[in-house]
């Protein structure tokens, strides 16, 4: 089996997880505790008015009537309206609101964690039992304990107060953006409006990558480790290869591979792990979107949501089966030779 | 600085064999590694040359520091290890374990390559095999493009892999074990070298593969004039392959012969074990002779020898006297490391002429 037959295969698999997927949270929104209908009229409605609302969103249908429009709605990509949250919003609308929020914050506490954990882990690496090494691992076990929501808070007071604490506005710096609000992410092709929305992310989009900037950092350096004693490294420098090359070529792609499902797994931060930051530092994004539909029994909202996270997370695999596949020969293939 | 800095393979044939002729001369090799308890001398004061198109080789148990004679010579140790400053390592007239880590590099591959003992693992698994041999081309041949890719085919069929073409394109993991070997021997070979180094480049392989590569490295030898340093643990492969062999124990050479004496009259008691324990040479007997024991670990500089305490014929003062090289047999280039030579002489003026020089034993 070739690379990529093996890589559509699994492309192919995705179809019945999607189904899947959203066959459970069909279920679990209404065969489950959550009365629609009562969430629309709210505690003081009366037994008629409830009794029209009901029948007017088909719920007095059979079960499976309802799972068959649920699912046709969703695959057909027909994601409705809100009925609680922002009543008479279609769903599209709000998550074009609420959507690039959560993608800005995601897009960033992704990046950096790549562009600072992994260097520093390969460097440590490179440099095992150093003195750089051990401020690199110990900061690495140090970001990695301190958990979101704790150190989303420190952050939030810290930073609202840096006048008072250091002489030093973060406020004021370069360009002024508040600290706990959504970013302003229009017009974002020119530098200040763009600066101002990646100084707005920053913190929390540092404080949602430190356990991931940790993780990558550790595994980075075992990495690293493990594929600077490899018999194919002392073999291309027994052949004369000079040594930068060694590492850049003959270490740091094989040192990439169990990388691969570390960095995309953090990529589900995006789901998630962003409520409690979006929460803390005020960015009204799609964490905070799904956690007030889902306290306020906004069952369209939550369902079509959730389908959109399930695609997202089916997305993230497909891409990280997209990466190994590229990275490592090996992939698909089933021995013999 | 040590007794055993006198080179004992070279001086009864200087005359014979310029250095000139000389690929490549190890004088006094001392590798140590220094552990948190204690230091491991793995290789202890070793010397030995190659010839020009001469196969030498090294044999010994595992843990006789063969591997880390290899790694010395083509300056692979990593710290912790550490080559004794007086060790000396000469190639084209340089003393190499002077060299920097960027002149190392200058002779790595085209001034002495290596095979190493696995094939599985010595290939990079991400890349090409075309890829890797292609590396080695440019690095060493200046060639690249279309040109290396067609001479990395030529080397492929050099070394009897078949549908070159095709298999140059083709990843490690799609190679059998054998098939590998040879992809790594024609990589070694692309960096065109003077001296080929072989760790155990057969162990790693079932018995007919290991006979087709052995018959392939002799013949590119043939070719090519290559001068191989061979290191097994195999007897039955020096046999077959070394025109000069060294038997390694425990960090030093206890006995160095060309390979007819050294087969016919084994002169240590060591080197006699080692051909008793092969399966095909015993005729009588219902069990297979093995050497007890395991080899020392060499975590002090030596003061005895430190075959003693598995050696069947060791007396009281092999605890005490560390022996030298000395001349056995009829071969000039026969030397033995043991208190029981020279023959000529009884066993007290032996072990004299063993005692260091300082305690009036030295010639």
């Amino acid at each position: 089996m070739g690379r990529w037959e093996y890589f559509l295969k699994r492309v192919l698999l995705m179809v019945p997880i999607v189904f899947l997927g959203t066959t459970v949270t069909f279920l679990i929104l209404r065969v489950g505790p959550i009365d629609p209908a009562a969430a629309i009229i709210g505690p003081s409605g009366d037994t008629e008015a409830y009794a029209a609302i009901r029948d007017s969103l088909g719920l007095d249908q059979p079960l499976w009537i309802q799972y068959a429009e649920f699912m046709r709605d969703l695959l057909t990509l027909q994601l409705g309206e809100s009925w609680v949250v922002v009543r008479g919003q279609s769903v599209w609308e709000l998550v074009g609101v609420y959507g690039p929020r959560t993608l800005w914050l995601g897009f960033w506490s992704i990046l950096i964690p790549i562009f600072v954990g992994l260097p520093l882990g390969f460097y440590a690496g490179l440099n095992p039992n150093t003195l750089a090494d051990y401020i690199a691992s110990f900061g690495g076990i140090v970001w990695r304990a301190m958990p979101n929501f704790w150190l989303a808070v420190i952050f939030v007071s810290v930073l609202t107060q840096s006048d008072a604490l250091f002489g030093f506005s973060w406020g004021d710096w370069l360009v002024e953006t508040q600290i706990v609000t959504p970013p302003d992410l229009s017009g974002l092709w020119e530098p200040t409006q763009f600066l101002g929305a990646l100084k707005a992310i920053l913190p929390a989009a540092l404080v949602l990558g430190s356990a991931s900037m940790g993780n990558e950092m550790r595994i980075g350096r075992t990495a690293v480790l493990e594929t600077k004693n490899a018999n194919y490294v002392e073999m291309a420098k027994a052949k004369g290869v000079p040594g930068r090359l060694v590492v850049w070529k003959h270490m740091f792609r094989n040192a990439l591979i169990p990388l691969v499902p570390v960095i995309t797994g953090e990529a589900f931060l995006l789901l998630g792990g962003s409520v409690l930051v979006e929460t803390v530092f005020a960015i009204n994004g799609l964490g905070y979107l799904f956690f007030q539909a889902t306290i306020n029994g906004d069952v369209p909202l939550v369902g079509s949501l959730m389908f959109l996270f399930i695609l997202l997370s089916v997305g993230i695999n497909i891409l990280q089966d997209f990466l190994y596949t590229v990275i490592d020969p090996r992939v698909g293939y089933d021995g013999g030779a | 600085m040590s007794r055993h800095a006198r080179d004992d393979n070279v001086p009864l044939n200087a005359d014979a064999t310029s250095s000139r002729d000389l690929a490549l001369e190890v004088e006094n090799l001392r590798t140590v590694f220094h552990t948190e308890h204690e230091q491991i001398h793995a290789v202890d004061g070793i010397s030995f040359n190659i010839r020009r198109g001469e196969t030498v080789g090294l044999v010994g148990e595992s843990g006789s520091g063969k591997s880390v004679t290899a790694r010395s010579i083509l300056g692979l140790i990593e710290s912790p290890g550490e080559i004794d400053p007086a060790s000396a390592i000469r190639f084209e007239g340089d003393n190499i374990t002077e060299y920097t880590e960027s002149e190392y590099e200058s002779i790595r591959g085209d001034g002495i390559a290596m095979v190493f003992q696995d094939p599985l693992s010595t290939l990079n698994p991400v890349y090409t095999v075309g890829n890797q041999i292609k590396e080695a081309l440019s690095l060493h041949q200046d060639l690249r493009g279309t040109a290396a890719t067609e001479r990395a085919i030529e080397l492929l069929e050099e070394v009897g892999i078949p549908d070159a073409a095709r298999r140059v394109t083709e990843y490690p993991h799609q190679f059998s074990g054998g098939m590998r070997q040879r992809a790594v021997i024609a990589m070694a070979l692309a960096c065109a070298p003077e001296v080929l180094i072989c760790d155990e480049p057969t162990t790693a392989l079932d018995v007919t593969i290991q006979a087709q590569i052995i018959d392939l490295l002799m013949d590119i030898q043939a070719e090519r004039d290559l001068s191989i340093l061979f290191i097994t643990h195999d007897m039955g492969v020096i046999a077959e392959v070394a025109d000069r062999v060294n038997v390694m124990y425990a960090g030093e050479i206890v006995e160095s012969a060309p390979v007819e004496p050294l087969f016919a009259e084994p002169k240590h008691p060591y080197t006699r074990g080692l051909l008793r324990s092969i399966p095909s040479t015993q005729t009588s007997g219902d069990r297979l002779e093995t050497i007890k024991g395991e080899v020392p670990t060499p975590n002090e500089p030596a003061s005895s020898c430190r075959f003693a305490p598995r050696c069947p014929k060791s007396f009281e003062e092999c605890s005490e006297v560390a022996p030298i090289p000395t001349a056995v047999g009829d071969d000039p280039d026969h030397d033995a490391a043991c208190l029981l030579y020279p023959e000529s002489m009884t066993t007290d003026e032996a072990v004299a002429h063993h005692r260091p020089a300082d305690d009036g034993g030295e010639q």
